[in-house]
């Protein structure tokens, strides 16, 4: 991919490592995002797509390599002051408070971040996207009693509740949930990536889904970006054919 | 020993009074393990500072009608202490990758502990302090209570109500309630969890300084006093359930009940003894306490 970027890009990873005792998890991983852009992340089980997202967001702290969001260098932060930043994930197994209100838990990260804009509008805020969500009638239950779909809606809205986020890194959103909660998801993200401008990094299994939402693709294999193009440019690359299927395939 | 309905009000009364007390205790350590994910040994400790302030507030600075003031002091003054020491002591089990965690949060607050109670015998001697109280005695019914005892524990309902209210109304007290379930969420929260450990450190040590205030009337003022109270905490926790608040009330005031049912229709020099029976009867029939969920994780 050799498009010409008139602006700078809003998320630059440069030779991100990280080993674990002999495993090298992530081996020099360089991964840049355009503002507004919905980038997919696929890859086999096991090439370290989870690591990458856990060394962005600070959750673990990388051997080497570099990473910027706008003008602010982000390595070496704690996680919350990488949220701060605007930077903010979600976990492949929905982290939500289980037992406070689903209202409580939109609410936690728009009062962390100091409440932009004012508690009228975080209500405002958050009224919209239980509204969206399909959770309106389930504000005030405890978010343990939700569904497993549903606490990914609820915790990928979490994120939405804070204006000033411009990545979010959603790791595996669509994994085991139903249909219908998967629409509810696609739409919610189409929605904040048009009307706020709103950056993704999506990493996912799902390929339909990634071929509908990600106009590019980057494949990771054995801890390194492999290659980068629509999905079914990828998709014929010898080499991800080879570690998804096998050298043998290839 | 001479059964009458009297007595047995009387008992229950003034076991419920010191109960809620207890209660105050059982839940600091409670909370603080519930955030921090440690056990602070050094609790007792803070019950003395607590105790002391009180002291030294009433007897040299305000005279016994400002008891109340006093006691604010004292559960200021603790939590200070609190917010100030966790950054120092705890905060390096997260902030440094350690592998025994748990180790070493035992080891630093019993260091702490020992160096809280050599320092209070440094400067206050091994004495016996007691803050005057003029306090009246209340007669409920028929029955005449210790005027110290009856306003230790109204005072201590009222901690528990702020308390209360400071978990669920405000914002702080919601990050409270969300890192007590994940740590980790509740940073990507965009949430400074270590700050978060500094105060929940702070409002638990704070409590224990507040029973000590309010219990140096009545238990005296030494510099390990904390002792038997913390042993009483404990004792709590294991009949309530380890990370519960409802567990630490319940349990306190269960214990408050047992002990003093137990001094005066059995005997009172076993007054201590009484807790250790349902703490065994609990491990027994519930090992994980009345309101406990889950195993500790080690």
């Amino acid at each position: 991919m050799a498009t010409p970027r008139l602006q700078p890009p809003l998320l630059q990873a440069q030779g991100l490592s990280k080993r674990y005792g002999g495993l090298v998890a992530n081996n020099g991983v360089s991964l840049s995002l355009a503002r507004g852009e919905i980038r997919g992340l696929i890859g086999p089980n096991g090439a370290g797509k989870t690591t990458f997202v856990n060394l962005l967001t600070g959750i673990e702290t990388a051997d080497a390599g570099r990473i910027r969001l706008g003008d602010v260098e982000l390595g070496g932060r704690p996680a919350h002051a990488i949220a701060a930043q605007g930077l903010i994930r979600t976990f492949q197994v929905a982290r939500v408070f289980e037992s406070l209100s689903v209202r409580d838990n939109l609410l936690l990260p728009f009062l962390a971040a100091g409440s932009p804009g004012g508690l009228a509008a975080g209500r405002a805020r958050l009224g919209e996207l239980l509204a969206l969500a399909t959770l309106a009638n389930l504000a005030d239950d405890r978010a343990g009693t939700l569904s497993g779909g549903q606490r990914m809606l609820l915790q990928a809205c979490a994120g939405f509740m804070v204006p000033g986020v411009s990545l979010h890194v959603l790791d595996e959103p669509f994994a085991g949930i139903n249909p219908v909660v998967k629409d509810t998801l696609i739409q919610l993200i189409r929605r904040e990536n048009a009307s706020h401008a709103c950056t993704f990094l999506i990493v996912s299994h799902e390929m339909d889904i990634v071929r509908r939402l990600c106009p590019i693709v980057s494949v990771m294999i054995e801890g390194a970006i492999a290659a980068e193009g629509t999905l079914d440019e990828v998709a014929r690359r010898p080499e991800v054919i080879a570690a998804y299927l096998g050298a043998s395939a290839a | 020993m001479i059964f009458s309905t009297e007595l047995l009000i009387q008992t229950l009364l003034s076991g419920l009074m010191v109960g809620v007390l207890y209660a105050l205790m059982a839940l600091g350590i409670t909370f603080i393990y519930s955030i921090v994910k440690t056990i602070n040994w050094a609790m007792g400790e803070f019950y003395m500072i607590g105790s002391y302030i009180q002291f030294v507030a009433v007897h040299f600075l305000l005279g016994p009608n400002w008891w109340w003031l006093a006691a604010i002091l004292a559960a200021a003054g603790t939590f200070l202490l609190g917010l100030i020491l966790e950054p120092i002591l705890i905060k390096p089990m997260y902030a440094r990758p350690l592998q025994r965690r748990d180790d070493y949060a035992t080891v630093v607050t019993i260091a702490l502990l020992l160096l809280l109670r050599n320092l209070a015998v440094a400067l206050g001697g091994p004495n016996q302090y007691r803050p005057e109280s003029n306090l009246p005695v209340v007669w409920i019914g028929p029955l005449p209570q210790e005027g110290a005892r009856v306003a230790a524990c109204l005072f201590a309902l009222l901690a528990l109500a702020t308390f209360w209210l400071i978990i669920k109304k405000t914002w702080v007290g919601l990050a409270l309630r969300a890192a007590a379930q994940n740590r980790v969420a509740v940073q990507t929260a965009g949430v400074d969890v270590y700050r978060l450990d500094a105060v929940a450190f702070a409002i638990g040590v704070a409590l224990a300084g507040l029973a000590g205030a309010l219990l140096a009337p009545l238990f005296m003022v030494f510099p390990t006093n904390g002792a038997v109270t913390t042993v009483k905490g404990f004792e709590i926790i294991v009949i309530g359930g380890l990370g519960s608040i409802p567990g630490a009330l319940v349990g306190g005031v269960l214990l408050g009940l047992i002990e003093s049912l137990g001094a005066a229709f059995i005997s009172s020099p076993y007054q201590n003894v009484y807790g250790f029976l349902l703490v065994i009867l609990i491990l027994i029939i519930r090992p994980n306490g009345l309101f406990g969920e889950r195993g500790r994780e080690a």
